[in-house]
This record gives C-alpha cells, sequence and structure tokens, in this order.
C-alpha cells in the first residue's frame, strides 16, 4: 500500500491500516529514535509514544507538504530529542549543577559510543568526515542544524549544504534516482 | 527565482528535517505549488531520508506493537450510561442499531478497499514470482546444457593463460575433434570498451583461423566456429566485429592443445 492510500485510511481511523503502518514503519523510526536516547526501555517507551500521537493527530497530516513518512519522521524525531534533553538536563542537574558543558559531553560521547554499532558505517563511509559529522549529528543524533553550527563552529550555510552534499551522495547507495 | 540556486542551498533538506521556521515553511510550500522541480527534488531529498530510515532499521521488541494497538483499541471504548425511560431506551436501541450496523458497513467497507488492494498487490507479486521462475528456468537449461558438454569425454580442455598483456586473464576452451565444436568458458577477462570485442584465434597448420568474436562478462560456455585440426587457441582483442587477420601485439590469452 502506498503512503498516500495509507493517509487516507488512517485519517478514516482504520485500525487496520494502523496496524499496517506500525509493522512498515516502526523499525525505521525504531532505528531513529535508538540512535538519539541510546536506551532501548526509554527508545521503545518514545516509539509507542509516537505511534500513539500519530494516530491521535493524524488528521494534521497534509499531503500537499510532504510524504507521510516525513511526517512520522519528525513528529518521532521531535519526541525522542525532548526525552533525550529531559533526561539529559535531569542528570545534569543530579551530577553538577554548575557545570554547562555536561550536556555536550554527553552527546559528544554518544557519538562514539553508537555509530559504528548499529549498522550506519556502510552508508556513512562513503561520505568525506565532513560530511559524515553532519549527517551524524543531525540525522542519527538529532541535533538542529544551527546546534552543529554553534557546537562545531561551522558556520550554518555551510553546516546546510554539507548535509545536502552528504545526502546527494547518499542517494545512489539508497536506490534514489 | 533562480531554482537551481534555491535548491541547492539546501533550504528543502531543512524543510524535511522540519527546521524551518513557520513562515520559511510556508514560502517553501507555496514554492512547491508553484515550481515542479522544487517538488521533485523534495521528493528525492524525502526518499533519501526514508531509505536510509529504512536501511538503518531496528527491530523494536514485539510488546510494543502490542501495547500500541491495545491502546488505540481502548482509547474508542468510551460507554457512558443514562436513565432512560423505556420508550426512549426503544429508540436509544434502534439508533444504535442503525449507528452499528453503519459502523459495521463502514468498517467492511473500508476492509474491503483494503482487501482489494492487497490482493492487487499479491497478483503483482505472483506474476514478479513468475517471471523470477522462468529466469531460473531458463538458467538450469543453460547450466544443464553447459554441464553436458563439460562432462563429455569427447571435448578437450584447452586452458588459455594470460600473456604479458593480461597476466590475469585466464579462460578454457572445450574442443570436440570429431565434431569439430568449439565451446569458449570466460574465467577472467578484463573489460573492454564498447568499441572493441575479443576474438578467438586457432592455429591450424601455423596459421591463425577465426574461430568468432566474443564480449567478456558471460558467464555460461559460448559457441564458437567449428575448428579442424588446430594445434593451439588465441584470443586477441580487435575492433568490434572482428578481424580477418589477428592484431598479433593485442595477445591477451594463449593455450596450446
Amino acid at each position: 500500500m502506498d503512503q498516500s492510500e495509507l493517509a487516507v485510511l488512517l485519517k478514516d481511523r482504520n485500525k487496520i491500516a494502523m496496524k499496517y503502518l506500525y509493522e512498515n514503519y516502526s523499525a525505521s523510526l525504531y532505528g531513529v529514535v535508538v540512535r538519539i536516547v541510546v536506551d532501548e526501555k526509554v527508545a521503545e517507551e518514545v516509539l509507542q509514544d509516537a505511534f500513539l500521537k500519530i494516530w491521535e493527530k493524524i488528521a494534521n497530516y497534509d499531503a500537499q507538504k510532504g510524504r507521510l513518512f516525513t511526517w512520522m519522521l519528525n513528529l518521532t524525531r521531535n519526541l525522542a530529542i525532548d526525552k533525550l534533553r529531559s533526561k539529559e538536563i535531569k542528570r545534569v542537574q543530579k551530577t553538577d549543577e554548575l557545570n554547562n558543558n555536561v550536556y555536550n559531553i554527553e552527546r559528544n560521547n554518544l557519538v562514539h559510543q553508537n555509530i559504528d554499532t548499529i549498522g550506519v558505517e556502510k552508508f556513512l563511509d562513503k561520505l568525506r568526515e565532513e560530511e559524515r559529522l553532519v549527517i551524524d549529528l543531525i540525522y542519527f543524533k538529532g541535533y538542529t542544524q544551527s546546534e552543529v553550527s554553534e557546537e562545531k563552529n561551522i558556520p550554518l550555510g555551510t553546516v546546510k549544504t554539507r548535509l545536502r552534499m552528504a545526502l546527494i551522495n547518499l542517494r545512489k547507495a539508497l536506490g534514489v534516482r | 527565482m533562480n531554482i537551481q540556486e534555491y535548491i541547492s542551498s539546501g533550504i528543502l533538506e531543512a524543510y524535511a528535517l522540519g527546521e524551518l521556521s513557520s513562515s520559511e515553511e510556508l514560502e517553501v510550500v507555496e514554492n512547491l505549488k508553484k515550481y515542479p522541480e522544487i517538488k521533485e527534488e523534495l521528493h528525492k531529498v524525502e526518499l533519501s531520508l526514508e531509505n536510509l530510515a529504512l536501511e538503518t532499521a531496528v527491530s523494536p521488541s514485539p510488546q510494543v506493537k502490542a501495547s500500541v494497538l491495545a491502546a488505540i483499541d481502548d482509547g474508542e471504548h468510551e460507554v457512558h450510561g443514562r436513565n432512560l425511560g423505556v420508550w426512549r431506551l426503544a429508540v436509544a436501541a434502534s439508533v444504535t442499531i442503525a449507528a452499528v450496523s453503519l459502523v459495521l458497513a463502514y468498517s467492511y467497507y473500508n476492509k474491503w478497499k483494503h482487501t482489494e488492494h492487497e490482493l492487487s498487490s499479491l497478483i503483482a507479486q505472483n506474476e514478479r514470482l513468475a517471471q523470477d521462475y522462468n529466469q531460473v528456468n531458463k538458467k538450469i537449461d543453460q547450466v544443464e546444457s553447459d554441464f553436458d558438454i563439460l562432462r563429455d569425454a569427447r571435448f578437450r580442455r584447452v586452458s588459455m593463460n594470460g600473456t604479458d598483456n593480461a597476466p590475469k586473464s585466464q579462460a578454457l576452451v572445450y574442443w570436440n575433434e570429431i565434431t569439430e565444436d568449439v565451446y569458449l568458458s570466460i574465467n577472467s577477462l578484463d573489460m573492454l570498451s564498447k568499441q572493441k570485442q575479443y576474438q578467438l584465434w586457432a592455429i591450424v597448420d601455423g596459421k591463425p583461423v577465426d574461430a568468432g568474436v566474443f564480449n567478456s562478462g558471460v558467464k555460461h560456455l559460448l559457441k564458437m566456429k567449428s575448428i579442424k585440426g588446430a594445434s593451439a587457441f588465441a584470443v586477441t582483442v580487435e575492433p568490434k566485429g572482428g578481424s580477418v587477420s589477428p592484431t598479433l601485439e593485442t595477445m591477451q590469452l594463449m593455450g596450446a592443445v
């Protein structure tokens, strides 16, 4: 079933469509979530929240604006990022209220911990170093482009074009023509 | 507006990742309606993001599915009771029955639509399978006929090794002296440009005789021209279609019978 048909059925509150949606897209979305929040228990909570929110908010999805998956991806990413921040802020408050850098250090650790463990490497090693950094932080770690620009001291325009080049260079490997 | 510049600024990637402010987003939506090129490019960006997620997918544990589906079911079972008179109850009952049948009809309609769609995708899948099956069958036929030649004791196996031009190349000739049939099996040969082809030569009475042209990359046995009384076989690189006499300096393979 293609995504536009699926969206129509979901807007009709069709539960079978919801089951189909889960069966076909949960692993894609879960991969995104688990790379951002790392902890599997937390990631599963986020995934569940994401699907319930998709079901609740499907009326807001506008096919004119893009694909259903893109809409779900962003909704899910936002939940994962919110979760990561609330968790990290708690941890920061517990350990050291004065140290503003902990947030950054935590995130930097995650980058190294995770990157080769969950099958991302084979895609990223097709890219140049600077493109790899940008796509890893933005796509797999949930940074915004402006956060990357600030933390890595790269002009925002450059971050944007690097992300674009990275995705273009991945197209062939991803079967997009 | 310069569309190429607009696209290469990376604004569509930012849009797809939901990073634009709502006014910037509105502007992109307007442009999507106006310029098909932008719409097409956005589609590619979205597919890249989607396929990247698919390729790096991780399966969640099965409990998540159960609780998502259960939560969706629960959400729709909010029933509230009210004190009603008998006739009101009767009206309520008939209205309920009507409503329930409406809902059921609707739900069956949806199921039917869904099933119909599934059926057509199954038919398509079935066709694909049939095609695959035919291809595999063809391949097996090929392999079987190749195998018959390989195990036929009347075929002599002549191993041709790479010359200094192509030390890593290797191929085999299967030659039946009685029927004069010649088959070629390529083990390893460099790719050639489209204007060139390989040509097999048999050395008969000290002179090269054309045994046919071929391309590299063929996995099965190639039937070549019939040859009588060969003492050796060799392969050269020739212009597409082959030459009358071999270009000796391009000699790739050579093997004595």
